[in-house]
């Protein structure tokens, strides 16, 4: 599921939690494979010796910049929300550490030889959290509310490629599709949500979205509005009782208070930015206290531009910006070297990521020409270009908190001064900046960041239908070739094939230029060192979260 | 002249000086991004360091001098304005328009200002003017009062009477003679109230939501040390000395001022 990310390495959070992921980031060596083997082997014996007791108890405190917006998960767009429902609620299926299917609520699946329909078998005795059993009935009742038009959910794209789903009996159903659809199986990662308590709830408005009933490993306590969000652990659950007892959200929004809770061991669980990580954690007290990650992260940042405005109608205004922007300066200024160039809407690891897209190169010469042969021409001698009497000038606007978003605008601003354009920047609480700004496409350009799916497909944050109030395609792009081979993309099953189809996708982009696509920053998670049983896998730290323990006798949080 | 009068006198002095002439006083361009010297400790060719861009932050405080005491008068002026004028016609024609006047200062007074602020800054965008404008449109109230005062106290003395009796205007006899025999009180308020909304501003800035990026102010310089604290502690430093300072001078010229007038 793609989330817009508030924070350049909040993409910990997508680690964190396995649907996120996109393709392997990090292939473990023979070496690393022996060691964690080893580790294993290790712990194993521990555990034996520990006459088989898990180490359960003890809380984590997770710090985050972002406040949720709702708990009903299909409307969950950011990834704070996101974070917190893919601890209370499960999917049919997700992805294993490897980034492999697997089976979620459902035991098993079959797909036909066509592609063309799945059954699923459902895992029985799963209950929900106030104790109802859960059945298909809740899987039928959340794909209609995913196609239900009133429902403002972006994620309706995936399914309104089914044709229709039949409930066989309680644990078995059938999903049928119009034509093959390719990430069909890996939409079915859904959080599933509680038909029993929302059949007659106006999803938009209900009163479940502050307190969520689900199927997942934790259940939701309580929701302290700006604060924090807390979870217990659900004793009951299917893959066994989590060991660490409970899960506290803080809502920290500033990265430098949030460090310094952390130097304070108020918060055990959040992503460093790259001044942090490379200035402020390289001391013995951190190095005694915390374990520190470094991987690729699963989404990109981007300028993306309201096409709309007749400033962004013509594709060469919208090169000569990319060439007056130099990539490689934000890279190091800004993130220090903990990130890479993107040249399209996957991350450099991806299998659908076209290699034979270059950057451009930074070039204020080519700029200017373009800009000039675009009819901008600075008449006044102000420094600034004009056509028809309008000034050049845009206000891009990003959201509070992240500072790292905030320098790279300053130097973005920078370099557009120096080709004649004007920049202006517009810092926006997050909440304010979503429901206000992105969702009423009242913007004229913005700086975001994309957290990504597994898979490749890509069509609603770029098929030119999704752009109503609530959607991803809040920049308004339309092309009719990329539409044709998004939907090609879905129906495709043959890999070689898809490769072809979302290479040239990455093709268009790149000329199109709908947005100036940035950088793919580093995952910079940082956990206290009291938390055992954390291994890095190609989808990041998260997968087996509900291992994750503390020895009984570190534990610091008891009830 | 009280020795501490003539300390505040020099330092509002000194950073008036800096504000005027500050392309003089600053060795680099305050926007020149240089990645290849980010967060350097003070040294001999940067003064003051860099900050998290390589910005020279000397020359950024340089130029946060200009955009901090222009918040403080223009603030300050405006509220004066609306200050004067509310409370020398609430003082010369009494009665009702005293009342009304008095009562929607009593209202102004009960909401907390810094809040006000905050409140209309989300309605409309944060920007220098929409600052400016706002702190003056909030901090006029106790200038208001201290004009009725003096007011109604001076328009019972005969030079007013003489005025009336050859016929003067009610506008020529506040402007011209109510208000510069009034003024002195005053004065000393629009100095204290010069630091009070050099402080406003920077409070604001520091929470991200005053003067926008990259203008330099003292206040978002300091926020901007905040998200570096330990790795570069002259990002905290300056700019609050800064801040610290130039509040200091105002208020002990302020000081001045009124000892001044209570002994004449």
């Amino acid at each position: 599921m793609n989330k817009y990310s508030n924070s350049t390495s909040a993409a910990f959070k997508k680690a964190a939690f396995l649907w996120y992921g996109i393709s392997k980031t990090e292939i473990p060596t023979t070496k690393n494979r022996l060691k964690s083997y080893r580790k294993a082997i290790f712990l194993v014996t521990i555990l034996f010796l520990l006459g088989f007791t898990p180490n359960y108890g003890d809380t984590i405190v997770t710090g985050s910049i972002g406040e949720p917006r709702t708990l009903v998960p299909i409307l969950a767009s950011d990834s704070s929300s996101g974070t917190i429902c893919s601890l209370i609620f499960n999917g049919l299926v997700k992805y294993d550490k490897d980034l492999n299917l697997t089976g979620d609520l459902a035991e098993k699946w079959e797909v036909s030889q066509d592609g063309l329909d799945i059954t699923f078998y459902l895992r029985k005795g799963v209950l929900w959290h106030d104790g109802a059993p859960f059945t298909s009935k809740d899987v039928e009742f959340t794909y209609k509310s995913l196609i239900d038009p009133n429902v403002r959910t972006p994620y309706g794209g995936d399914f309104q490629m089914v044709k229709s789903l039949k409930v066989i009996d309680d644990y078995t159903l059938k999903v049928f599709y119009k034509e093959p659809f390719s990430p069909g199986l890996a939409s079915w990662g859904m959080n599933i949500m509680p038909a029993h308590l929302l059949e007659k709830e106006d999803l938009n408005a209900t009163k479940f979205a502050r307190n969520p009933i689900g199927t997942g490993p934790y259940k939701f306590k309580l929701w302290k509005t700006g604060e924090r969000v807390e979870l217990v652990s659900n004793h009951d659950y299917f893959e066994g009782r989590p060991c660490i007892d409970g899960y506290i959200y803080r809502v920290i929004p500033d990265t430098a208070t949030l460090f310094l809770e952390l130097r304070a061991q108020a918060v055990d669980y959040t992503s460093l930015t790259p001044i942090q990580y490379r200035r402020q954690t390289e001391t013995e007290f951190f190095k005694k206290n915390f374990q520190r990650f470094n991987f690729p992260s699963f989404g990109y940042t981007y300028m993306g531009y309201n096409l709309k405005d007749p400033k962004f109608k013509n594709v060469d205004v919208r090169r000569a910006i990319n060439y007056a922007v130099n990539k490689e300066e934000i890279i190091k200024g800004v993130l220090l070297g903990l990130g890479r160039i993107s040249t399209g809407p996957f991350i450099p690891e991806s299998w659908a990521y076209n290699k034979d897209v270059l950057p451009l190169e930074y070039d204020p010469g080519k700029a200017k020409e373009l800009l000039k042969n675009a009819g901008w021409s600075d008449s006044d001698g102000d420094g600034i270009l004009e056509k028809d009497g309008i000034k050049f000038s845009f206000t891009v606007i990003t959201n509070q908190g992240n500072d790292e978003r905030k320098m790279t605008l300053e130097i973005i601003q920078r370099r557009l001064r120096e080709v004649g354009i004007e920049v202006k920047i517009k810092i926006i609480e997050w909440s304010a900046f979503v429901s206000e700004f992105i969702d009423k496409r009242r913007f004229e350009a913005v700086l975001l960041g994309w957290g990504l799916s597994l898979d490749p497909d890509m069509y609603d944050i770029w098929h030119s239908s999704k752009t109503r109030e609530g959607e991803f395609n809040f920049i308004g792009y339309s092309n009719k070739e990329v539409d044709r081979l998004l939907l090609e993309g879905r129906r495709t099953f043959n890999q070689e094939e898809r490769k072809r189809i979302y290479h040239r996708i990455h093709e268009i982009l790149y000329e199109d230029e709908p947005c100036l696509f940035l950088f793919v920053p580093d995952a910079l998670p940082v956990l206290h060192n009291r938390f055992k049983g954390v291994e890095v896998a190609p989808s990041g730290i998260g997968y087996n979260f509900i291992k994750w323990f503390v020895p009984r006798s570190e534990q610091r949080y008891t009830r | 002249m009280n020795k501490l009068t003539i300390f505040g006198i020099c330092i509002v002095g000194f950073f008036i000086i800096i504000a005027i002439f500050a392309p003089i006083f600053a060795p680099y361009n305050p926007g020149q991004i240089d990645i290849e010297n980010i967060l350097t400790a003070p040294t001999s060719s940067h003064i003051f360091g860099t900050d998290s861009l390589g910005r020279d932050l000397f020359s950024r405080m340089v130029y946060g001098t200009r955009i901090s005491l222009m918040v403080g008068f223009i603030a300050v002026g405006i509220a004066s304005l609306i200050g004067i004028a509310l409370g020398a016609i609430a003082g010369y024609y009494g009665n009702w328009v005293d009342g009304i006047i008095m009562r929607f200062i009593d209202i102004m007074l009960c909401f907390p200002t810094f809040f006000l602020i905050l409140a209309v800054i989300a309605l409309l965008e944060p920007s220098i003017i929409n600052i400016m404008m706002i702190i003056g449109a909030t901090s006029w109230m106790g200038m208001a009062r201290l004009m009725r005062a003096e007011i109604l106290s001076l328009k019972e003395r005969d030079f007013i009477y003489a005025e009336r009796a050859i016929g003067a205007s009610d506008f020529r006899i506040i402007t011209r003679h109510l208000i510069p025999n009034a003024m002195a009180p005053v004065l000393v308020s629009i100095t204290l109230g010069i630091a009070g909304a050099i402080l406003v501003e920077s409070s604001l800035s520091f929470l991200g939501i005053g003067v926008q990026p990259p203008t330099p102010s003292w206040g978002n310089i300091l926020s901007e040390g905040k998200a570096v604290m330990g790795a570069g502690w002259w990002m905290m430093l300056f700019p609050g000395m800064a801040i610290f300072i130039t509040v200091l001078g105002y208020n002990l010229l302020g000081e001045g001022i009124r000892e001044r007038l209570l002994k004449s």
